[in-house]
This record gives C-alpha cells, sequence and structure tokens, in this order.
C-alpha cells in the first residue's frame, strides 16, 4: 500500500509554517477593544490634541479679550452661566476660552520639550553605552550631575538665567528632562552591544554606525516611546508649576499652571477658577500616563514574545 | 546533486572565490601558531589573576575540511572560535587565513579579513535579530558582500534553497520560526558574505535530537558543494566523529590530542580522550561494565595545574607529569598528542 | 514552622520490598488555556513504577515529558493544571485524604531534581540550610543532629570537604557540585520515587559520567525508584530499566530498554535511533534524520501525531489515533498501527539505512 507521504524531503515542507504575525495596527485595536480604559485614555489624548490643534474654532471667545460686562456689578469674577460656559477670571477673560488655549500651551510646551529631550537623551545614553570608556565616564558624569538637581528647581534656576517666555519654557524642561531617557538608553544599550545578533552583525562585518542604526535603535523605540509619553505628561506639569510661580509662560497668554495660581487666590468667591484648571491638568496627566502604559503593553510583546 | 555555481557573485570587494584559484592547494586555509588566550582580572584586595583560556594552541584546517574541535567547559574551545572572528584579541601566537597574518592587521585589513571567518552560534534564539525578517538578517550580509539592494530577495531565496529552507520564510521574523530553521538561517547568512571558513560554535547543541541530524546534513552539502571549510566545536563526540575530518581534544585551553577522526577516536593516546569517550553514555549500553574512570572536575583556568594540566585527575600520572608540561608529539598510531606516557612514533614518519 | 507529619511516615523504616507498586499515573491529561484547539500538552498518559525500578522517560521539545514530572508532582505552572486522570502514591490519591496537603509527601515520598539546580537551589541560601531545613522539617531532627546528617549526606554524595560547603552559597560551586547537593536535599529523606528531569544536560560529559553513577549508586542503596527524563536516548538506555518514548504528548512505545532498543516497535523510536551518530561502527554519509519538527501541542489534528513525518505512514495513520498497544512479548507496547501487521511493522527495522 502507498505510504501518505512518498516524498518527504528535508525541506520539511511538513513544518506548520507560522502564519504571518497579525500586524501592529491589528493588536492595537484588538487590545483597546479589550481595555475600555485605554480606550478613554486614547481618545482623551487625541481629544486634546485636536482642540490645541484647532483651538480658534472651538474657543467661543478670543483669550485675552477682556469683556466689558465680564465682571459682575462689585468686580468680582461671573459664575458659569450662559454666556460664558466656565465664568469669568478676575479680569472679566472668559475661562472656557483660556483653558483651551491653555490646553494648546501645554501640548506645546509638553510635545515640543519631551521631543527636544527625547533626542539629547538618546544621543547621550547611546553614544555613552556604545563606546564605553572614558567618553561613557564624562557622559555619564554630566547626567549625573544634572540629574542630582530636583527638576523643578532645576528649571526655576535655569528660567530666572534665561527670562521666562514660551521658549525658554520649553527648553529649560527639555534641558532638565533629558537625564532620564539617557540614562535608560545608557543601559538598555549596554545589554544589546552583548546579544549574540550585534555580534554576529559584527563578525559579518558590519560598520558601528549601522549596528547602531540597524540593530541597536529599533530596540529602544518602545523604551523612548513609553518614556517619552510619561514625559509629556511630566513637562506638563513642570510647565504648570512654573507658571503657578509666574516665571513660566508670560501673561497674558493662557497657561493652566497660571490659572491654578490666579484661582488658588480668588478660591473663596470663584472656586470654578481654579477647579476647571485643575480638572484639566489631572485629567490630560492621567489620560497620558495611561496611554503610555497601554502603550508599553503594546510594544512590549514583540520583543518578549520571542520564543522564550 | 547538482553543482550549483559558488554563491559567490563578482562584486565589489569580492574575497577571493572558492576551491582556491590562484592559490597554492597544499597551503592550510587556517594556519593557527602557538595562539594564546590570556585575560587578566583585576580584582579589589585580590591580586592579578591570570586566566590563561587558551594557552599554546596550534592547528591548521585545509580547504574544504572539517576539523572538530572538543573539550569540555572551561577547554578554551569557545574562547578560540570568538579569537578568530576577532572578538577577542589574542595575546600572543599568530593566526594566518589564506596566507595572510591577521594578528598584525589594522582596521581596514580586518574589514576584509572578516569576511573570510563567519561563525554560527550556539544560541538560535539569540543569533537573528528579533526586529528583523528573515530578508534583512541575509540582506545584511548580502550588503557587505557589496550586492545591490534590488539581487537581495534573489540571493536570498538561492541561499534559503542551499539550507532546504522553503524561499516563502523570507518574510518571517525569528520567532516565527523553529530552533532548526533559526539555525539554517543563520548558516545562510554566513554564506551570504562567502567565506572561506565557516565556525560552528555548538551549533547544534541546543537543537532537538531529529533536528540537529537535519543542520549536520545540511551543513554537510555546503561543504560538498562550495568546498567551505568548518571548524566544528562541539563538546558532544559523536557529533564531532560525523562530520569531522580532522580532530582536536582541549584540556585546560592546552591541545592534548590531535588528529583524524579515526586516530583520535578509534585508538586515542591521551588518556583524557580515553576518559571522554568512555563517558559518552551510548545507546548500546557498557554492558554492565563501568561507566567512568575519571573523578574530579575540569581546573580552575586561572589556577592551572603544574606540568600537563590533566595531571590531578590521570590514572597514568608520574612525576614528570606534575614537573614537565608534555608538548604535543606524534605518537605511535598517527596522531598528535600531548603526554609524556604515551609512546612517541619513531622518527620520519610522515606528519598528519 | 510545625513540621507537617510526613505522608507514609515509616517508610524509610521499613524495608521496601522490590515490585510494590509505589506511584501510578492514571490517563492524566494536562493543558493550558488556550484559544484553539484543547490546549493539552500531556494527552491520556498512562503508566506505573515499581518499587526500586529505573524507568526512562524519553522525548524531545513538545513531547510533553516535563510536564509529566510536573503534574506528578504536581507543580504544573500556572495557569495549566491536569484537566483529566490521577496520580497515585501507594494507592492513594494524590491530592486525597492524608495527601491532600503537598508538604506530606512532596521532597519526601516523592522527590525531584531538574536540569538547572540553580533553579531548585535557592541562590541566597547557604547550603547547610537549604539541607538542614529539609531534615528539620521532615525528620524533627534537632540542630546538631540535622547538621551532622548533612555533613554525612553531602559527604554520601562525594563532596570534597562537606563541613565547609556547607557554608558556601550555591553559586559558588560547579554545576556537578550543585547537582551533587541537589541530590543530597533529594534523597535526604528516603523517598519511594526520585524523578530526575534532565539531571545531566547542561552538565560537561564526564561529569554527567560522575553523577549518574552517584544516582544509580544511591537509588541502589536505598531502594529508591528513579523516573529519568532525557532527551538523550544515550543517557536513559544507559541507566534505565524500562523505558517509555513520548511524542506528541502521548506514550509512543513503551518495554525494557533492551526490547525497545533493539527491536523499536515505533518508527519514531527508530528514526530517533538512527539520528544519532554512533562513536563506533561504521557511519553514513549523511544521518538518517526525521524531516519536519516535532509538534509543540495544544492543536491536535485527527490521526497519529506523528503521521505527518513518518515515511511508512498510511491513510489510516491520518484518521486514527493509534491506541498504545502491546506486540508479542508481553510487556513492549506502540501506539502504532503497524503493529499486528508483520509485513508493515518491518518497514520499521527499514529506516535509518541510508
Amino acid at each position: 500500500m502507498a505510504t501518505v507521504n512518498p516524498a518527504l524531503d528535508e525541506l520539511g515542507t511538513t513544518e506548520p509554517l507560522a502564519v504571518a504575525e497579525p500586524r501592529l495596527l491589528h493588536r492595537a485595536l484588538v487590545s483597546l477593544w479589550h481595555d475600555p480604559v485605554a480606550l478613554i485614555s486614547l481618545l482623551v489624548v487625541v481629544a486634546l490634541a485636536l482642540v490645541a490643534i484647532l483651538a480658534p474654532y472651538f474657543s467661543p471667545y478670543n483669550p485675552n479679550h477682556i469683556f466689558l460686562n465680564g465682571l459682575s456689578a462689585d468686580g468680582a469674577p461671573i459664575h458659569p452661566d450662559g454666556t460664558f460656559l466656565l465664568g469669568t477670571d478676575p479680569n472679566g477673560r472668559d475661562v472656557l476660552s483660556r483653558l483651551i488655549y491653555g490646553d494648546r500651551v501645554s501640548l506645546l510646551v509638553g510635545v515640543v520639550a519631551t521631543g527636544l529631550a527625547s533626542v539629547i537623551g538618546v544621543i547621550v545614553g547611546a553614544i555613552a553605552g556604545y563606546v564605553g570608556g572614558i567618553v561613557e565616564s564624562i557622559l555619564m558624569r554630566l547626567t549625573d550631575v544634572v540629574l542630582s538637581f530636583p527638576i523643578l528647581l532645576f528649571c526655576i534656576a535655569l528660567i530666572t538665567v534665561t527670562g521666562p517666555s514660551t521658549r525658554n519654557v520649553v527648553l529649560v524642561i527639555a534641558f532638565g528632562y533629558w537625564t532620564y531617557l539617557a540614562r535608560i538608553v545608557r543601559s538598555l544599550v549596554l545589554s544589546l552591544k552583548e546579544r549574540e545578533f550585534v555580534t554576529a552583525a559584527r563578525t559579518l562585518g558590519v560598520g558601528h554606525v549601522k549596528i547602531l542604526r540597524r540593530h541597536i535603535l529599533p530596540h529602544l523605540v518602545p523604551t523612548i516611546i513609553v518614556y517619552s509619553t510619561l514625559g509629556i505628561a511630566t513637562s506638563i506639569l513642570i510647565e504648570a508649576s512654573l507658571s503657578y510661580l509666574g516665571i513660566g509662560v508670560p501673561v497674558p497668554e493662557a497657561s493652566w499652571g497660571q490659572m491654578i495660581s490666579q484661582g488658588q487666590q480668588y478660591f473663596q468667591i470663584a472656586p470654578w477658577l481654579l477647579i476647571a484648571p485643575g480638572i484639566a491638568l489631572i485629567i490630560t496627566v492621567l489620560a497620558f500616563n495611561l496611554a503610555g502604559d497601554w502603550l508599553t503593553d503594546l510594544l512590549d510583546p514583540v520583543t518578549t514574545e520571542i520564543g522564550r | 546533486m547538482n553543482k550549483e555555481p559558488a554563491v559567490t557573485a563578482p562584486g565589489k570587494g569580492t574575497a577571493a572565490t572558492y576551491a582556491g584559484a590562484g592559490r597554492d592547494h597544499f597551503a592550510p586555509i587556517v594556519d593557527v601558531r602557538d595562539l594564546e588566550v590570556h585575560f587578566r582580572s583585576r580584582r579589589a584586595l585580590r591580586a592579578v589573576q591570570t586566566v590563561k583560556a587558551v594557552d599554546g594552541v596550534s592547528f591548521t584546517i585545509a580547504a574544504g575540511e572539517t576539523l572538530g574541535l572538543a573539550g569540555e567547559s572551561g577547554s578554551g574551545k569557545s574562547t578560540i572560535a570568538r579569537t578568530l572572528v576577532r572578538i577577542n584579541r589574542p595575546t600572543a601566537g599568530s593566526v594566518t587565513v589564506a596566507g595572510e597574518d591577521t594578528t598584525r592587521m589594522r582596521r581596514d585589513d580586518l574589514r576584509r579579513y572578516r569576511r573570510r571567518m563567519q561563525m554560527v552560534y550556539q544560541d538560535p534564539y539569540d543569533s537573528l535579530d528579533p526586529r528583523m525578517t528573515v530578508l534583512e538578517a541575509i540582506g545584511e550580509g548580502l550588503s557587505v558582500r557589496g550586492v545591490t539592494r534590488a539581487s537581495h530577495r534573489r540571493d536570498t531565496e538561492r541561499l534559503l534553497d542551499r539550507v532546504k529552507l522553503p524561499a516563502s520564510l523570507v518574510s518571517r521574523y525569528p520567532h516565527q520560526l523553529s530552533g532548526g530553521q533559526r539555525q539554517r538561517v543563520s548558516i545562510a547568512r554566513a554564506l551570504a558574505v562567502s567565506p572561506e571558513v565557516i565556525i560552528c560554535d555548538e551549533a547544534v547543541a541546543a537543537l532537538d535530537v531529529s533536528i540537529r541530524a537535519q543542520v549536520l546534513n545540511v551543513l554537510k552539502d555546503i561543504q560538498d558543494d562550495l568546498k567551505v571549510s568548518y571548524l566544528f566545536i562541539s563538546h558532544d563526540l559523536s557529533t564531532l566523529r560525523f562530520i569531522a575530518d580532522r580532530v582536536a581534544i582541549m584540556y585546560a585551553g592546552r591541545l592534548v590530542e590531535y588528529g583524524t577522526s579515526s586516530q583520535v577516536f578509534g585508538d586515542s593516546r591521551h588518556p583524557y580522550t580515553k576518559a571522554l569517550i568512555a563517558a559518552v553514555p551510548t545507546i548500546g549500553g557498557r554492558g554492565g561494565g563501568p561507566r567512568i574512570g575519571l573523578s574530579g572536575e575540569p581546573p580552575d583556568p586561572a589556577r592551572l595545574p603544574s606540568g600537563c594540566a590533566f595531571h590531578p585527575r590521570c590514572p597514568l600520572a608520574q612525576d614528570i607529569c606534575r614537573a614537565d608540561r608534555p608538548a604535543l608529539r606524534q605518537k605511535q598510531g598517527g596522531q598528535m598528542a600531548a603526554c609524556h606516557m604515551a609512546p612517541d612514533a619513531p622518527a620520519g614518519e610522515a606528519s598528519v | 514552622m510545625a513540621s507537617s507529619t510526613p505522608f507514609l511516615a515509616g517508610a524509610d523504616a521499613s524495608p521496601v520490598r522490590s515490585g510494590d507498586l509505589v506511584v501510578a499515573v492514571e490517563h492524566v491529561s494536562v493543558s493550558f488555556p488556550s484559544p484553539v484547539g484543547t490546549g493539552e500538552v500531556v494527552r491520556d498518559v498512562s503508566f506505573s513504577i515499581n518499587a526500586g525500578e529505573r524507568v526512562g522517560l524519553v522525548g524531545e521539545s513538545g513531547s510533553g515529558k516535563s510536564l509529566t514530572a510536573r503534574a506528578m508532582m504536581r507543580l504544573i505552572p500556572k495557569p495549566g493544571r491536569m484537566s483529566q486522570g490521577r496520580i497515585l502514591l501507594d494507592g492513594v490519591e494524590l491530592g486525597t485524604g492524608p495527601t491532600a496537603d503537598p508538604g506530606t509527601w512532596r521532597g519526601t515520598a516523592m522527590a525531584m531534581i531538574t536540569q538547572d539546580p540553580l533553579s531548585s537551589l535557592n541562590p541566597l541560601v547557604r547550603i547547610g540550610v537549604q539541607v538542614t531545613e529539609m531534615l528539620h522539617r521532615h525528620r524533627s531532627l534537632g540542630r546538631r543532629e540535622a547538621r551532622a546528617r548533612a555533613v554525612e549526606l553531602l559527604a554520601s554524595v562525594g563532596i570534597p570537604d562537606p563541613q565547609r560547603t556547607l557554608s558556601y552559597f550555591p553559586a559558588v560551586l560547579s554545576g556537578g557540585m550543585r547537582q551533587r547537593v541537589a541530590l543530597a536535599i533529594a534523597i535526604s529523606c528516603n523517598p519511594r520515587l526520585l524523578i530526575a528531569d534532565e539531571p545531566t544536560t547542561s552538565l560537561d560529559v564526564t561529569i554527567q559520567a560522575q553523577v549518574l553513577d552517584l544516582l544509580e549508586r544511591m537509588t541502589a542503596q536505598h531502594g529508591t525508584g528513579v523516573l529519568l527524563i532525557s532527551h538523550d536516548l544515550g543517557v536513559v538506555a544507559d541507566f534505565c530499566d524500562r523505558l517509555l518514548v513520548m511524542y506528541g504528548g502521548r506514550i509512543v512505545e513503551s518495554g525494557p530498554t533492551f526490547e525497545v532498543i533493539d527491536h523499536p516497535a515505533h518508527p519514531y523510536t527508530r528514526a530517533l535511533m538512527a539520528s544519532v551518530p554512533s562513536m563506533t561502527g561504521r557511519l553514513p554519509d549523511r544521518l538518517a534524520s526525521i524531516p519536519g519538527s516535532p509538534p509543540i501541542g495544544g492543536v491536535w489534528s485527527k490521526g497519529c501525531s506523528f503521521a505527518p513525518r513518518c515515511p511508512i505512514a498510511r491513510p489510516v495513520c491520518r484518521d486514527e489515533d493509534p491506541l498504545l498497544v502491546t506486540q508479542d512479548q508481553g510487556d513492549h507496547a506502540a501506539a502504532c498501527h503497524a503493529t499486528g501487521d508483520t509485513q508493515w511493522r518491518a518497514l520499521i527495522d527499514g529506516l535509518g539505512a541510508s
């Protein structure tokens, strides 16, 4: 009787050929479907971004416009009502509009500062980890020096030197924050350097730059993304703190930190002045943090799923 | 078996083609002389320790031949592999590949040299970048050889065919492949730069037994077609017996026996080799005889015994063994062995 | 910590009679939750081990051999579980009655050593403490007695300078030494059965020989039964009286060692032996390899799990999963449709001749 497998060869054609792995987007959507918290956070982040970009369309009024009827008869801010959905501030400006434009400031500062910090941090960390030796020592000591300052104090110190402006706030936060990523990237690169596939590439004769670009950097991306999303939240908080102290984004530009500072003073008579930006800040930071968590889990399986 | 032309395609910076075109047929492809690799470790509050991982080793590999390198942990066999591909630096001695002494090479020459000697690693899971597809991994090797991106796919498919893998695997990631498939991809990647020598560092040790046979067969096929030389490192003697033409047995960083496969396995002259062979469990059974003759453990490479490194465990040890380190000499039987107790061959016999 | 009354208290007091059934594994299946298929990685495995007997369990990755061992110790890693069957220790089903608390029998009546002793030995605790802890808990020995006994134990497994070794941490020792310590701990309470899961796989071959020798000696001395698990047919064939070959979560062949080795009744066993180059005799130009790779488990198609790779498979092999049936000799069984068909079965012997 004929055998069922007449021509088995070493090709291993009987091996179950693995199905192509579900694409990242597919996995992302599936995980969001199962994780309502992450889904909401992500939607909130997207909403915040949209509001920031399209602020003029969302905002009912000009945020810096002082309304003639913005204050009540005895000069107090107006309660939230039909005209001013979140009331007015002690200067007679619409709180809602200021909140929306404040979102723009926060996100702008957050994203740009974090982006800059990431670039600096990755470069410093990767060079330190890969090159090693005295270069690594110098770079890491530099990192340690910056790290030894609490970041907020560091930023405060820098800003008093440079003078407050939106640009300076961004720069100052970036210079304070890069160190965290530099440290992480350095230790990641140190361990990646020893992995056998890097040794294999060196043996093949691949140059150092190519190795960094093709083998090391792609493995850093998940970490970079995660730290960046968390960094955005941190940067927003730092900006708010600087503005709260009056050395952040300069008046009259709307900033949540500034609004909180002001709101604190007027809390007894106009509590909405504090509550509105406060809640906005909390929601923003939470959303970015949770979205960052979800992103970690999403990206990690690619590296941790590898047949261990 | 169809004899395909060598995978080497003429191109920028191509290494010499196989089978010694225009080269002396009798000169070995690899000639290692008195290789020493010592590591100095400085520890706080302790004296500088010298770890003699490789302590004066010489061997040759001819074109198209397989030299097996056997030994247990601490023997130095993996260090030799890493030194040959210049991951470690030799402390002394010379490594000559295709006529060029690599120990004195500078960076540009080293780049060129790197292509001549490639390595397949023990861990099939870590030696491939998990974020690169098979096509990209092999393509990396092709790029080093100067093959243009456009030809990558075609050349990769040809290489996969050579290691008996279906072309459809090009877009797979390592974690979608089995251990045996991954090792074959590693072999294909090594072949991509058209090396003269491939070092297999325990390349099949981590594979299932039935898969090992597949990979070993593929290696033999490649050798028949392309005349690549192998330095096959393994602790598994039966694998070496199958694949190696000549064998070198290492102990504590030194060569203790060196000869053809049939000489070393069939008529061993060094007591360590004999003990090693006796310790291999065979399916046929021992027939009730004792399993071992060897007690104790391999020595700490930082603190080697005086004289012959094996003397503390050797059943034949005499005073001379404690005092003098035996040189590798030709013994009766034809192979070289480093043992005071093994009778030398009469002067004038042909060397291995 | 109160010492739990060991199950079979007095097991080491009463003389062990060869031939007593110690462990019976009955229709055990182990499965892991899986979106597709049954998720079974061990399928309907049954076998038994008598006192003092040495049984070998051979298989490659995915065969289910390690999980079978863990099922016996009731140490299946979550989220897996034993979905079917039972394990009987001296006639009592494990997990019920006197054996409900694993502390009464795990480590005492039934002990296990694994491939990597660094995972069974706590790297942060001194060796002396780990050995004496066992003695203290299960034998209620006082501190001084336990220490003395520990030194004895370490000496009996061939550790040089056992007194000093008591104060070492496991990482200081070599692999062979660690395995000896693990063995000492495992036999310290005179178990009826010792499960050794790939105990020598990570050791050098000369050290492997030493450890196997030790295993042989110690178990003969105490009449301990051994279940030796390995992917290395040579190791198992050398050591064991009986062999069990696993493939695809099932036992595909079982019988006395010399029977299975000399007259394999399953094509997988035969092909496995043929794919290992021997140390003596003529070597083939190419090794007889089995194409494809072993199944990973969880999803099983109808029919014999080896059929896709089997060179002598026939249509019936794809349709029906063969049962483990004995050959003409009483003890030798194989799960292959070729059993009983002399002509078909004869093809098995032809495998591996290249």
